[in-house]
């Protein structure tokens, strides 16, 4: 019984720490995820199983600012891939892909909210909206 | 003496245990419903949605293995809703799964084929993008070919509650969705288990299985595709 409780509190905590791990290196390293398996007395598969289910939680290591584009419809129809475009042109890689210099990881969301003002996108936390392609060479400066 | 409950299944007058789900009423009363992830003994996972059936005054269809049976209840468990309902779900799990049924180890005993063929699924309708993994043959006890899996996680729950936890876990999400071993790591030489069987034994497709070794015969029956 008591066993039971504790494995239950370990699960509840374990979206917690790996919130942690992602914003002390900006991914979860698999190390930290073994590490987790062991003090929650889970398996490290159901670790990977959850890190793996979240957007804002990465298994692999990304760029320093990671760009999310929304992909869903209110944006779609606002013309998201022609900023999709823009962002591919300038920074010469595709959706789910990393600079080479590790400048910026690139990825596209499903909606983050900002629907009223499509189309949007987020760069770490920040968010960019009314978005055209003209005006991605200029956010993009911003971020070192 | 336990609470009975009253209902009508298929037009027939039956009584059941308060607490009985619709598909147990109807195993016991010898009515097959088709199920894919549905196992005795442990609780419902409701993935498949192929024990879907009619219940009067519902607004949509109900899963039966995870719908307790009340007072009255008037169920159809073969209605041409019900029916239509289960053949599309089968296409649509068909439709990404590889077109490898005739070189398949499992195929005289696949519970999907079987499925599909007592449900008359006929020729693939939809084409979704079919999802390519290694095959894992590395193990001795174990094969995994996870493009044939079908998400039913009847492994994962089996092997949670043979003990420590289970050695699978569904990652990843919608389309992407996968059971992995680790971090997504093959199932290599190194990985042991207890009980494999167990878990193969329970897969309803071809994507785990054992690997057969020469001059060992295969103790399955032959699956009878009618048509």
């Amino acid at each position: 019984m008591s066993e039971k409780g504790i494995s239950t509190l370990g699960r509840e905590g374990l979206i917690l720490r790996l919130k942690e791990a992602q914003s002390k290196f900006g991914y979860v390293p698999q190390e930290v995820m073994a590490e987790l398996a062991q003090s929650l007395e889970i398996p490290i598969n159901e670790v990977y199983g959850v890190a793996s289910f979240y957007s804002f939680l990465s298994t692999r290591p990304l760029g320093r600012n990671v760009i999310r584009i929304c992909r869903s419809l209110p944006c779609y129809l606002k013309g998201a891939q022609t900023v999709i475009e823009a962002v591919e042109k300038e920074l010469g890689i595709k959706p789910g892909e990393t600079t080479p210099d590790g400048r910026f990881s690139f990825q596209l969301a499903n909606c983050i909210g900002l629907c009223d003002q499509a189309p949007a996108m987020l760069i770490n936390q920040d968010a960019h909206v009314e978005l055209t392609p003209e005006k991605i060479t200029q956010i993009l400066r911003m971020y070192k | 003496m336990e609470n009975k409950v009253n209902l009508t299944l298929n037009g027939r007058a039956v009584s059941a245990r308060q607490g009985m789900t619709i598909l147990e009423v109807a195993r016991e009363n010898g009515i097959d419903i088709p199920t894919l992830c549905y196992l005795e003994d442990f609780s419902p996972m409701g993935a498949c949605r192929l024990c879907v059936v009619e219940v009067e005054g519902s607004r949509t269809l109900v899963g039966s293995c995870h719908t307790p049976v009340t007072e009255g209840m008037v169920v159809h468990t073969h209605s041409p809703k019900v029916l239509a309902a289960r053949k599309i779900l089968v296409e649509l799990l068909l439709a990404s799964h590889p077109d490898s049924c005739l070189v398949c180890d499992k195929a005289n005993i696949c519970e999907l084929r079987r499925i599909a063929a007592d449900l008359e699924v006929g020729l693939p309708r939809f084409h979704a993008r079919k999802h390519y993994y290694p095959v894992e043959d590395e193990n001795p006890h174990i094969i995994r070919d996870m493009s044939k899996c079908i998400l039913c996680r009847r492994c994962v729950i089996a092997c949670k509650s043979a003990g420590n936890g289970s050695m699978f876990s569904v990652a990843y999400r919608g389309f992407e969705s996968k059971v992995v071993f680790g971090c997504d790591q093959l199932v290599d030489e190194a990985a042991v288990c207890p009980d494999f069987d167990g878990c193969i034994a329970l897969c309803p497709s071809g994507a785990l299985r054992k690997p057969v070794k020469i001059g060992e015969e295969r103790a399955e029956k032959a699956l009878i595709i009618k048509g």
